[in-house]
């Protein structure tokens, strides 16, 4: 009885561990296995797979005939438009299988520096440590891929139109320096508006964020007080409000407290129908936030990009420009050693100069900006200039 | 038919081997955890030191601002404003002030309910047959994911609040004390402002937490008041005592074990993190209204832990992550030893 009772128990830890070794393999031993087997293939065919893209990717594409596969993690904010490229250019290229995850600007460049992804992406421009990490900036490249707007998104009842609203307003709302929204700062923008006597309640990233980089670096240039108690950063503290998740859970706080005031990307506004607001631009006049305007924002800068690719975007002079506005960067190594074959390097340009060109045809309709012929023309030349093992891969 | 005494060994051997592996290998990894916690949480130790539990300001980015002499003016060198950076500093008491807070609502609502519950169970339920139902319910309460109460919390609960509450409240506390306490708070430079009553805050926490922690109070307390020997109610009943007092003499007799249950009701409060993370505001401030949005300790590491690029900022998380292990853990230990030895006192007496 004792006895059967024990061989009982043994046999449930047998499972148990047989459970383990199963799940861990279907993750980790199984896919690199599976990634071998792929290897081989591609070399009988004379091609050889990108191994160092693939990991990572899992089973997702176990029955694909792709002879390349690239992975890429970074950024929440462009990957339905990278998703949307990558769909596209399937059916240019289907002997190279793209993946991208919008996890996070901070995964990818962590998972770019450990070498488990070909490319990264990243709202806001490395910072000096995270370049750092990656070798140092002759080591990476990092190239404007879209643009995006940072909208001042709310929900205050009654109104028919967009309220306009300058940066130090904004700033002032974020730091509980104007709580109702019928206060004159507000009123003096928006005439012969009635606005309410609610109470403003700001929502904001509570996890690091692209986003908040943007809309915080654009309200500490404008405002002194903002740049000396809150200051810019991937995620800053609030001294009121409300924070939520990623940018379903500012939306879901602007969507259902009346009296908020959230900041969220253009195009998560339009798909949501969400209100916005138009911004001051640094000419004075009010502008709302569309492809156009960001756009605008985005050819201002082409003539600043020629000692670097990462230009700031924020609060940029010229007519009909949208003041909250950056570049989406994909980060990659300037030599592609680390995509793991010749073939891999060669096509993550590919991708990705397709992308910069016939790309961007896709970009207005999912409300990103498109880039400039003039920007087109920088990061084409940036991408000729990218190696693998000190070889060019300009000349295909 | 009884197995052969060399398979019984046998089978006795890898079973104990096994046995030993097991307990080992949680051994091991709780070491491991410790270990990693430590040695992650050490640069925020070492650069901050107690007063990372004192400290109020939760900034993971560096400042700039026009840098002060001694007179509080700002220093003009060449005809420019000199520009000092603030570099980050993380102090983790709104975290700390948030979880004791919203776990201190959690318990106030849930203990009574709870004993409520378990003396039920234990004194009228069998009575009326309802014991096996009840306990079966209360059961499969406490197996409900956690995540299932955040979004009722954010679906039902926070609108409710919202809409209904807290407007009735204002109606009622209008102009008294409790006003200026609930429905104001402070800015860090003594600004006076309205709360803005989202129903995402400290209160809203609060009650989904007690809502969590109800079933695993009661279902312990009801097996401690079980474990109350029949002889000691019987010798209460005999002595004349009405029924009340026999059942608070039930619960003075199995209150080591009750405390127990309170203090597991804790630390599950404590270390819950998805629900509260979707009902709390997230926002690392002390203030003193239960209306104001709040941030706890695993709220903070839901939050903030994915996109912490920079290596204090992580540091510190993972410092905030060894407290509240090391919080768990005491809780846990103290509810054991509180639930186990009650339990044996009163076999003990039987």
């Amino acid at each position: 009885m004792a006895a059967k009772r024990a061989w009982a128990v043994i046999v449930a830890l047998l499972a148990v561990a047989l459970g383990v070794g199963v799940s861990a393999g279907w993750f980790g031993g199984a896919a690199r296995s599976d990634g071998g087997a792929r290897a081989e293939v591609g070399v009988a065919s004379g091609g050889t797979g990108a191994a160092g893209g693939a990991r990572g990717t899992g089973a997702a594409g176990a029955e694909s005939a792709a002879d390349v596969r690239l992975s890429g993690v970074g950024a929440s904010f462009p990957a339905p438009l990278y998703n949307r490229w990558v769909v596209e250019f399937e059916r240019v290229r289907p002997d190279i299988r793209v993946n991208y995850a919008g996890t996070g600007s901070g995964a990818g460049v962590r998972a770019i520096a450990d070498g488990t992804v070909a490319f990264a992406a990243s709202d806001a421009p490395l910072s000096r440590k995270q370049l750092e990490d990656l070798g140092g900036a002759s080591a990476v490249l990092q190239v404007p891929m879209t643009a995006g707007g940072v909208v001042p998104a709310y929900n205050v009842p009654g109104l028919s139109a967009p309220l306009n609203f300058t940066g130090p307003v904004i700033a002032d709302m974020f730091m509980g320096r104007i709580t109702k929204w019928n206060d004159p700062r507000i009123a003096a923008l928006n005439p012969g508006v009635a606005l309410p006597n609610l109470t403003v309640t700001p929502a904001y990233r509570s996890d690091g964020s692209g986003t908040t980089f943007v809309f915080t670096s654009y309200l500490a240039g404008v405002s002194e007080a903002f740049r000396s108690t809150v200051g810019a950063g991937l995620a800053v503290r609030f001294p009121v409000g409300q924070g939520g998740r990623g940018n379903p859970g500012v939306a879901q706080i602007v969507q259902q407290v009346a009296g908020a005031l959230g900041y969220i990307e253009l195009n998560y506004a339009v798909e949501n129908k969400i209100a916005y607001g138009a911004v001051q631009s640094r000419d004075g006049a009010m502008v709302l936030p569309t492809p156009g305007s960001i756009a605008s924002a985005a050819e201002s800068a082409a003539d600043a990009m020629r000692d670097s690719l990462t230009v700031n975007l924020w609060d940029r002079p010229g007519a009909g420009v949208y003041p909250i506005s950056a570049f989406s960067y994909i980060v990659v190594y300037r030599d592609l050693r680390s995509v793991g074959s010749l073939e891999g390097a060669r096509s993550l340009v590919t991708f990705l100069r397709w992308a910069v060109r016939e790309g961007q045809g896709l970009a207005e309709q999912l409300h990103y900006a498109p880039l400039s012929q003039a920007v087109q023309d920088r990061v084409t030349e940036a991408l000729g200039q990218l190696t693998y093992k000190g070889a060019s891969l300009a000349a295909q | 038919m009884p197995p052969s005494k060399a398979r019984r060994s046998g089978g006795d051997r890898a079973l104990g081997l096994l046995a030993r592996g097991s307990a080992v290998t949680i051994l091991g990894l709780l070491v491991a955890l410790l270990a990693t916690l430590v040695t992650a949480g050490a640069p925020a130790a070492a650069r901050f030191g107690a007063s990372f539990l004192t400290e109020t300001e939760w900034r993971p980015n560096t400042l700039e601002r026009p840098r002060l002499d001694a007179r509080g003016e700002v220093v003009i060198t060449g005809g420019e404003v000199e520009i000092e950076e603030v570099p980050p500093r993380f102090g983790a008491l709104p975290a700390i002030w948030g979880t004791a807070v919203s776990s201190g609502i959690a318990l106030l609502i849930a203990v009574p309910l709870s004993l409520g519950a378990a003396l039920f169970v234990v004194r009228i339920a069998p009575r009326l047959r309802v014991a096996g139902p009840l306990s079966f319910m209360i059961e499969f309460l406490a197996a409900i994911p956690s995540i299932a109460y955040g979004f009722w919390g954010l679906a039902v609960l926070t609108p409710w609040l919202q809409t209904v509450a807290y407007p009735a409240m204002e109606r009622l506390a209008g102009g008294t004390w409790v006003a200026g306490w609930v429905f104001r708070t402070r800015l860090a430079d003594g600004t006076e402002i309205p709360v803005g009553l989202t129903g995402k805050d400290m209160l809203c926490g609060g009650l989904v937490l007690a809502i969590m922690v109800i079933p695993i109070v009661t279902a312990v307390a009801r097996d401690v008041l079980r474990s109350v020997p029949r002889g000691q109610l019987e010798g209460t009943l005999a002595l004349g005592a009405t029924w009340w007092q026999s059942s608070w003499g039930m619960m003075r007799y199995a209150r080591a074990g009750l405390f127990g249950a309170v203090m597991l009701g804790l630390a599950r409060a404590a270390g819950e993190t998805m629900a509260v993370t979707m009902v709390i505001g997230n926002n690392m401030q002390v203030a003193a209204s239960p209306l104001a949005p709040a941030q706890t300790m695993a709220s903070l590491l839901a939050n903030e832990f994915k996109e912490a690029s920079d290596q204090l900022h992580q540091s510190a998380l993972l410092l905030v992550a060894l407290i509240l292990l090391v919080m768990s853990l005491a809780l846990n230990v103290t509810a054991r030893s509180l639930v186990v030895g009650g339990s044996s006192r009163t076999a003990a007496a039987h």
